[in-house]
């Protein structure tokens, strides 16, 4: 008993580190498929779902990207998710970048989703239009929407037809890994937008206060918001929407139980050994 | 060809696209047996890649289209307007001023107007925000579930608790100390739900990297053993300094 708890106090890290790692890599290997099981949504996923199920066709959705690919894994499929939705809705969506590091990666996959068969009938300026950057912070932008939403862009296209200002704008969705998102929070008591979000899981509990009030509609928590939005999307269409969320929804399941069986382990050995040494 | 023709050719064939990632990113996890020069070639060339490209896109999308395109039609046909554009200027390059000791003052002309802008702009919208967030406190609890009404108790006394252990002008005892208490565990809650967001975000980043690695099998094999083969080496023969008891790995 004492040479296991001996052994095990001296556990070197990088055991720990190999275990995590194949937890993560071996289901995203081929033939481990049976491994990946659909996650159930919550509510708050759920109510951006809700939001571009209840927008009409040609209705404005308005897509702030502020993400670089240091947030790819956790924000690109949930942005991916939400495109062939909107795509899938046909409502209209504005692509703007707000950091300039992701806008290739935005045109990119713009182009690699709209390259799709399903969806090759989409056209930039008509179903969907990339807005490019502009250096001015989100707040002037704001006021300056609620003015002259093209203008702000100086962007042509038969997209801006109908939407004029702000308030055309049915739904704004915001993709960030800072808390960027609160500007547009702050925004709203002043121009009274529909404003949801997807984030990464380390800001998730930072945005659960504007839940609470409905300041914000609707949030995607990291990779597994992502992977509930595919969910959602492809139970409401009857075709697979599953992404690269779904997929590493069980690499994230199985290197979380590696992770718990370590704290409990760890917390086994303490308590042993502090018994131990009385 | 052209330059650029000759740079894609390069950068954007097959070959380049599936060996390079993958190369770098067991360069990178080599570090989680032990720093070696692999690990430090790849986070070198991941500072510059990301510094290089970033300027690029600064000029290409911020520094051309929004000044240089500007003063260049100044001189073709001058607004009195364009002055602001001018005006900017001078005043961003203020910020040099920094570098030098004597006058370093004259960069606070810079954040004077930050600040000031940035303050007037956010205080009055901080105020309707803190007042957003009340009024939704004030409302009648016995609506919805039990879950739902018991939440606000669970809102209005946990932030009170967690307060009161900041509350230092009294010792710790009696009432004040268990709700002191009260506070510590509501605080753990919420450190213990961040920590559990972090791990998952964390885990999520090695996702997408294994995701990679699973896409190009063949590269990810011969890379990894290619960078084994350069540690054992490397770590036998060239640095043989003794490993740390927790090193002691392989």
């Amino acid at each position: 008993m004492n040479t296991i708890l001996e052994k095990l106090k001296k556990i070197d890290r990088r055991v720990i580190y190999l275990l995590v790692m194949l937890s993560i890599i071996i289901p995203l290997l081929p033939g481990f498929d049976f491994l990946i099981f659909p996650v159930s949504p919550t509510k708050e996923t759920k109510a951006i779902f809700d939001e571009i199920e209840n927008l009409n066709e040609g209705d404005a959705v308005f897509v702030d990207w502020a993400f670089d690919p240091s947030s790819k894994a956790e924000l690109l499929p949930m942005f991916e998710a939400f495109f062939k939705h909107c795509l899938k809705k046909k409502v209209k969506v504005f692509i703007y970048y707000a950091t300039i590091n992701g806008i290739n990666l935005g045109k990119e996959t713009v182009k690699k989703i709209t390259a799709m068969e399903e969806f090759s009938g989409s056209r930039e300026g008509v179903d969907y239009i990339n807005m490019e950057y502009v250096p001015i912070n989100a707040d002037i932008r704001i006021f300056n929407m609620d003015v002259d939403f093209k203008g702000t862009y100086k962007k042509e296209g038969k997209i801006f037809e109908g939407v004029e200002t702000l308030r055309d704008l049915k739904y704004i969705f915001g993709l960030s890994g800072s808390a960027y998102h609160a500007t547009f929070v702050d925004m709203q008591i002043r121009f009274n937008y529909k404003f949801g979000i997807a984030v990464t899981a380390v800001m998730g509990p930072d945005y659960v206060p504007y839940l609470q009030t409905g300041q914000i509609i609707g949030m995607a928590n990291g990779l597994r918001g992502a992977a509930e939005y595919e969910r959602l999307v492809s139970d409401k269409y009857e075709k697979s929407y599953y992404g690269s969320a779904t997929k590493g929804m069980s690499s994230l399941t199985f290197s979380h139980l590696v992770i718990f069986g370590f704290v409990i382990v760890g917390n086994i050995v303490y308590y042993m050994d502090k018994r131990k040494r009385g | 060809m052209d330059i650029k023709a000759l740079l894609d050719n390069i950068f954007l064939n097959d070959m380049f696209v599936s060996w390079i990632p993958v190369l770098a990113t067991i360069m990178i996890l080599s570090f989680l047996y032990r720093d070696n020069p692999l690990y430090k070639i790849g986070e070198n060339i991941f500072i510059g890649v990301a510094l290089g490209y970033g300027w690029i896109l600064s000029w290409e999308y911020i520094v051309d289209p929004f000044f240089i395109m500007p003063v260049k039609d100044m001189f073709v046909e001058f607004h009195f307007w364009d002055i602001t554009y001018i005006l900017w200027f001078l005043l961003a390059l203020t910020m040099f001023f920094r570098f030098s000791r004597k006058n370093a003052w004259v960069a606070n002309y810079y954040f004077g107007f930050l600040f000031g802008y940035m303050a007037g702009y956010y205080i009055p919208i901080a105020i309707q925000n803190i007042l957003r967030q009340s009024t939704d406190l004030m409302k009648p609890i016995n609506q919805g579930s039990f879950f739902e009404s018991s939440k606000w108790f669970v809102i209005i006394f946990g932030t009170f608790a967690a307060l009161m252990y900041f509350f230092f002008s009294k010792p710790h005892r009696g009432l004040l100390g268990k709700t002191a208490r009260v506070g510590i565990v509501v605080m753990m809650i919420f450190f213990g739900a961040a920590f559990g967001s972090t791990v998952m975000g964390r885990v999520s980043l090695f996702i997408d990297r294994a995701l990679l690695l699973v896409e190009f099998p063949m590269q990810s094999i011969v890379c990894t053993i290619a960078v084994i083969i350069y540690m054992i080496i490397y770590f036998k023969f060239i640095k043989k300094e003794k490993l740390h008891d927790d090193e002691s790995f392989i």
